[in-house]
């Protein structure tokens, strides 16, 4: 069997612009998802019924079907349902953004809720308002306790965004699958796919490592 | 926590009345007015008459489960009273949140396990109170907080965060917080309980010092030493009452409940 890897270079230009929008896909739903998911965990947080029960349906039914289902349904039977055709980038990106901000939403409660009751009671006994001790006490330690988590699911958005390829979104793994079949470089463009993913994946990986060792630690 | 359903029939509470009291002519700071607590079916307080003078030091000493976490809890509304009142200088507590936060900011409260926040620093945690409940100048309010650590003996701990201070230091810091309120009485829940032994002294010792500049204190505790040392006045609690009350050398030279007596007997008091 002999190998081209020249393929690779070849198609450099097709590639890079795929980086780019993965890149862009994952950036811009984690910018959604942050606020989503805020947003989510307020709604179940509320003491109105209807308000919190909107949340908790969100949360389990996102966080539980496969997200390439969820990319197929937004693509296929959202348009008919809203009657809006959407292109295919906006329909992945708003797969992703429900798929993530469900899960940022309980990171979020989580972390609000592991701090002590005894941090609220001791801003409470100071005089402060509800929002006031959430603001300058519960939100500050939370974030802490959330940025770690929060960091781990990009991690996994990031490499999510190639589940997108199945609307023919044309991020790198839709880009890199496309020349396979036209070049019947199979071989060259999965190595080449994966040692892409890698090279982006890995140092955003020893980043969140490190958040981990620099915010994970416990009081 | 013993289930008082059915009440034993009340002590007869020895005649105190001839007791002199601190400041017995002024105004009281906080009176307990037959006070009820319930959680759930268990009675944690079954009407508990108190009454707490400016510049006292009053201990509430007795068993674990005896109801005085819980009516210093009820002190600033931390916990709603379910049957008489609570008064603090000459009011009834309202029910009101924005009316009850007024009256916690004439309250410090110190907790058992300290409640400091671990992501601020010492400095920052003492001031965080003036400047946001009271809308403080920053730089004022920063340079109070300095000298209130000061003289909790941590002038020189102001930029250490909580986890870089002992027990003793972070409970010192606690106090300190709890007075940049300027408060008309300070709350203690077994200010102590949660230290280790060797430093326990220092804060009882700035407990000691902030009692003999007159402010108004109301301390659970267990630490029968500082109570007999300390306090102008002790109320002995059990099974959710006050079962015998009176100045310190009277508690605990010559008792008269019985239950009293085993308390301390219990505790290794020899008076």
């Amino acid at each position: 069997m002999t190998l081209d890897w020249s393929i690779i270079w070849q198609h450099r230009g097709d590639l890079a612009h795929g980086v780019l929008l993965t890149v862009a896909l994952s950036v811009l739903t984690m910018a959604i998802a942050v606020p989503g998911g805020v947003a989510v965990m307020l709604m179940r947080q509320s003491p109105l019924r209807p308000l919190s029960w909107v949340g908790t349906v969100f949360v389990e039914f996102f966080r539980n079907v496969p997200l390439i289902l969820l990319v197929y349904w937004a693509f296929y039977v959202l348009p008919i349902l809203a009657d809006v055709q959407f292109s295919a980038f906006a329909t992945g990106l708003m797969a992703l953004c429900l798929n993530v901000s469900a899960y940022n939403a309980e990171t979020f409660r989580a972390g609000v809720n592991s701090i002590r009751k005894g941090q609220m009671e001791a801003a409470m006994a100071m005089g402060m308002s509800r929002s006031q001790a959430m603001r300058k006490v519960i939100l500050p330690q939370a974030v802490r306790r959330i940025l770690p988590v929060v960091a781990s699911t990009w991690v996994s958005l990031f490499k999510d965004t190639s589940l997108v390829s199945v609307i023919a979104v044309g991020e790198l793994a839709h880009t890199a699958l496309q020349i396979r079949s036209q070049s019947f470089r199979v071989l060259e463009m999965l190595t080449a796919m994966a040692a892409i993913y890698w090279a982006l994946g890995y140092p955003q990986a020893k980043l969140v490592d490190w958040i981990h060792r620099k915010y994970g630690v416990t009081e | 926590m013993s289930n008082i359903a059915t009440p034993a029939a009340p002590d007869a509470l020895p005649d105190t009345g001839a007791l002199p009291r601190k400041n017995a002519d002024a105004a009281p700071v906080v009176v307990y007015d037959k006070v009820v607590k319930r959680f759930g079916a268990l009675t944690v307080l079954n009407g508990v008459s108190a009454q707490v003078n400016k510049g006292e030091v009053v201990c509430l000493i007795g068993p674990s489960g005896s109801g005085k976490s819980t009516l210093l809890r009820c002190t600033n509304a931390l916990e709603t009273v379910d049957g008489g009142r609570v008064v603090f200088e000459g009011a009834p507590l309202p029910s009101k949140e924005a009316e009850v936060r007024q009256i916690r900011r004439r309250m410090g409260m110190v907790f058992q396990n300290f409640e400091l926040f671990p992501h601020m620093t010492a400095l920052e945690n003492v001031a965080v109170g003036p400047i946001t409940i009271l809308g403080a100048d920053p730089a004022q309010a920063r340079a109070k907080a300095q000298a209130l650590l000061e003289k909790v003996g941590l002038g020189a701990k102001s930029g250490n965060h909580p986890s870089a201070l002992s027990g003793g230091q972070q409970q010192r810091v606690a106090i300190a917080r709890a007075l940049a309120m300027d408060p008309d009485v300070m709350l203690f829940d077994e200010p102590t309980s949660a230290l280790d032994p060797e430093t326990i002294g220092e804060v009882l010792n700035v407990m000691k010092r902030l009692a003999e500049e007159g402010m108004t204190m109301i301390v659970v505790t267990h630490e029968m030493s500082f109570a007999r040392r300390v306090a102008n006045w002790i109320l002995v609690f059990d099974e959710g009452r006050v079962i015998e009350e009176g100045p310190p050398a009277r508690i605990f030279d010559a008792p008269v409940q019985p239950r009293t007596r085993n308390f301390l007997s219990h505790l290794g008091w020899s008076g």
